[in-house]
């Protein structure tokens, strides 16, 4: 189910909020149900899959913290349960990707090729399963206790709000919440706040931007300025849809008590690719901090194995988002100019420059890795770039791209994306003081947001697919 | 200035309000037409992937609220955003056009292999008809964007069509006659050969098509002229182009002047009644849209169908499917193949755009035997 439907909006969330607020107990098991509901919807064979990754890590856990004294069967219910997630992962998301490039290996030395598995990918694997990682993890490091009842802990892992795409949810960060948590007037307000702020980030904006760049990604032969135009709308739509949904995700998690954590801080402001990632998908880039790249040494095993550190990290990253090279070499981008700033001290080099120009050269170079992320694959990422550079004839109906891409509406919308990414109040903060016209322009935003859902076709969020 | 109490109130309230009053609403409007409310369907059915995506459009399309909302909006957007819903694109002068279309002109073939389809099929069926002894000619119809284009964006300056070109020339390499039904051929005058608000051809330019292509028939002497003759009746209709009618919007309608549309109804000079298709003809046509329109629809019998029995002193006999022209029409004919009987000649108009967009493809289909 998306946020951003009529049967969530009008159905699923005003029956959940009333059932909510009339329970007197057993609210978690409520949650639990209506959580599973809400991700069955797509297809309810798959709720019995994340019911089984659920139970493994659930039973895994409470073996970690109950073998105190025995360091190696602690160790081995933290492998098992690390390993089953990741193997579960790695065949829905990976086992495919593995087969075709094994057959384009057979291919290439005359072998017969195997045939491919047509597997789906259930959505919100990737999160989920991250979700079950930090909790034996955590209690691994005996930085939580277990949960006592079952239900309780797969209320954290399917927990409507963020099971889909995040944010990034670490067991520990929760853990009280699943116990105990306050419902005010204030956090139901402000997370009301949020979620129509979300809701219309992905309807007035992604939404009618998504149009442009895929018209844009989709063409021919788009001329320099078509590809300059259609990245930058890309970068906007996925910054508005991704940042959307975090936003609705936290204020739907505030209506029924839940604090989660922050996913984005105004990325397209950054002024170098180490402080995008300080800022871009937040509990994505801290939960690989401290589960992966700390782990495996960080920063504390020297210089040249804190740059091999980086790249494994953005490389695993890259291929967490999605089984395809696009992604790996999208990650092995940004791995390498993390680690290029970290050998000039953490600094860019266009540190010298001014602010503006620091931020503008960010922004370019975090274009280019949208490119990659948004081809289907390297040789149309190539092309796209060729066409930026303005490398690419033109084919005839190249002139007709034009009206895709620059209406005046699209270039009022594309001017106005500008100003908001670059405003350093972010929806995340703007909620927290609710004056009089903050509210009015709120209502008419949900007003103008829900009569525009009328007139769209489904519009599923990008963070979707990963 | 300072968080306000009340304020939070109010958007809380109007909030709730919001969400619950559109189920509210749709829950009463549904009892008083005698009917359970639409919400309760979902008990009705098992819960599959069908059935729950099902009961989620049925929420969405029966929504009192949203069919209330959506026309004024879809009015809005499309003077104020330029916006022509799903499949229109507003382009210059009041021209509107079809995006697909010109995401047929825009965009590459996408599969591997996709180009090499419609080919397959074609000389498939080609190669039937010919064991029959019945010749075959395509018709290939442009859509306005190529051969108007800079009524679509002032950048574009000459038609365009990169896909048809190759596919013309695989054609001809294959031996298969085709007529690219463009308007420069013949409209030499200030008169459109497309209508402003609609994906289709003028009458005008539809009866010089067929002209054309009865010509073309007649030059190749796959047919002869018959004996049947035929006269114009000239009178002029008003309709909305589809392409505003695709919007779905009542006031978006109201808002635009329907386009003043010049005809020629083709009459049977003997008889003073309007032309008829005849199941004995040795010619059938195939084809989509542009041969449903002023034919099937107003104000009938002055469209290309029509006019191609006028040039060719005959009837025809014609199987015409919307949007389906590139699969669907054979099918048709598999399951009717009687009407291929007595036949000489099959002439099978597609738009081009359908080389991509074909309803259902383009499958090889077997007519039977």
């Amino acid at each position: 189910m998306v946020f951003s439907s009529h049967i969530f909006i009008f159905y699923f969330l005003p029956l959940v909020l009333l059932i909510y607020y009339v329970l007197p107990a057993r609210r978690n098991l409520f949650l639990l149900i209506v959580s599973y509901i809400f991700y069955g919807w797509t297809d309810p064979r798959l709720v019995l899959l994340m019911f089984a990754t659920t139970y493994i890590n659930y039973v895994c856990g409470n073996i970690i913290y109950r073998a105190e004294g025995d360091p190696i069967r602690r160790k081995r219910a933290l492998v098992v349960s690390v390993a089953a997630s990741l193997a579960l992962l790695g065949f829905f998301k990976y086992f495919g990707f593995l087969e075709i490039n094994l057959n384009y290996l057979l291919d290439t030395i005359g072998a017969p090729l195997i045939p491919v598995l047509q597997i789906a990918l259930p959505a919100g694997i990737s999160f989920y399963t991250f979700h079950c990682i930090s909790y034996t993890v955590d209690i691994y490091r005996g930085e939580a206790a277990p949960v006592r009842r079952l239900s309780d802990f797969a209320c954290f892992v399917a927990l409507y709000p963020q099971l889909i795409a995040g944010p990034i949810i670490r067991y520990h960060t929760i853990a009280e919440q699943l116990v105990s948590r306050k419902h005010t007037f204030e956090k139901f307000s402000s997370g009301t706040a949020l979620f129509i702020l979300g809701f219309a980030k992905k309807v007035l904006i992604a939404n009618e931007l998504g149009h442009v760049a895929d018209a844009a990604f989709g063409a021919e032969t788009p001329t320099m300025i078509d590809a300059w135009f259609g990245v930058t709308a890309y970068a906007f739509q996925i910054y508005f849809d991704f940042s959307a949904y975090s936003d609705m995700a936290v204020g739907l998690g505030r209506m029924i008590g839940f604090e989660f954590m922050r996913n984005f801080d105004g990325p397209y402001r950054s002024e170098s690719i180490t402080e995008f990632w300080r800022r871009w998908h937040i509990s994505l880039s801290t939960f690989l901090r401290d589960y992966l790249y700390k782990p495996i040494g960080g920063n504390r095993l020297g210089p040249r194995r804190t740059y091999i550190n980086l790249a494994i990290v953005m490389l695993l990253g890259g291929l967490w988002h999605g089984a395809n090279w696009t992604f790996v070499v999208w990650g092995a981008y940004h791995g390498a100019l993390l680690a290029w700033e970290r050998w000039m001290g953490k600094e860019s080099f266009y540190a010298r420059m001014p602010r503006p120009m620091r931020i503008a050269c960010t922004f370019v170079l975090v274009l280019f890795s949208w490119v990659l992320f948004r081809s289907e694959t390297i040789s149309e990422a190539v092309n796209y770039f060729a066409a930026m550079f303005g490398f690419l004839p033109h084919a005839s109906g190249t002139p007709l791209l034009a009206a895709f891409l620059y209406s005046p509406a699209t270039l009022c919308m594309m001017l106005l994306c500008a100003v908001l990414v670059l405003n350093p109040v972010q929806a995340f903060d703007w909620v927290n003081k609710l004056t009089w016209p903050r509210v009015a322009l709120l209502l008419v935003l949900f007003t103008y947001s829900l009569a525009n859902l009328f007139v769209q076709s489904f519009n599923p969020f990008l963070y979707f697919q990963f | 200035m300072e968080q306000s109490k009340s304020a939070c109130i109010v958007l809380v309230v109007m909030f709730l309000l919001f969400i619950y009053a559109e189920p509210a609403v749709q829950a009463i409007s549904d009892i008083r037409n005698g009917q359970a409310p639409i919400a309760l369907d979902v008990f009705k059915r098992a819960p599959s992937p069908t059935n729950l995506r099902a009961y989620e459009d049925t929420l969405r399309e029966q929504s009192v609220v949203a069919n209330a909302v959506r026309p004024h909006l879809q009015h809005w957007r499309f003077e104020v955003m330029d916006d022509a819903g799903k499949n229109g694109l507003i382009g210059r002068d009041g021209w509107l056009f079809y995006r697909p279309g010109v995401r047929f002109l825009v965009e590459p073939w996408r599969r591997a292999g996709e180009d090499q389809e419609p080919l397959r099929a074609i000389t498939s069926f080609r190669d039937q008809l010919e064991a029959r002894g019945i010749e075959l000619l395509l018709v290939i119809t442009p859509g306005k964007e190529s051969v108007y284009p800079n009524r679509l964006t002032r950048r574009a300056s000459e038609a365009v069509n990169g896909h048809v070109t190759t596919f013309m020339d695989s054609l001809k390499k294959s031996g298969i006659e085709a007529v690219y039904a463009d308007a420069s051929a013949e409209s030499g005058g200030d008169e459109s050969a497309y209508l402003a608000q609609d994906t289709h051809w003028t009458p005008s330019h539809a009866r010089d098509v067929a002209r054309r292509v009865a010509g073309f028939a007649i030059g190749k002497g796959w047919v002869q002229k018959g004996n049947a003759i035929y006269d114009e009746r000239a009178l002029t209709i008003e309709r909305h182009g589809d392409i505003l009618r695709m919007a779905k919007s009542e006031p978006l309608l109201k808002s635009y002047t329907p386009e003043k549309i010049s005809c020629w109804q083709v009459v049977d000079r003997t008889t003073g009644e309007l032309y008829k298709d005849s199941p004995d003809s040795p010619v059938l046509v195939l084809g989509d849209s542009f041969l449903r329109i002023f034919q099937l629809d107003e104000p009938k019998n002055a469209g290309f169908i029509a006019h191609l029995a006028r040039a060719l002193q005959m009837p025809v006999t014609s199987i015409v499917n919307d949007g389906g022209a590139s699969t669907l029409v054979r099918q048709e004919l598999r399951r009717k193949p009687e009407m291929l009987k007595g036949k000489k000649l099959v002439i099978w108009e597609f738009v081009e755009r359908d080389l991509r967009f074909g309803t259902d493809g383009w499958q090889i289909v077997e007519l039977p035997d």
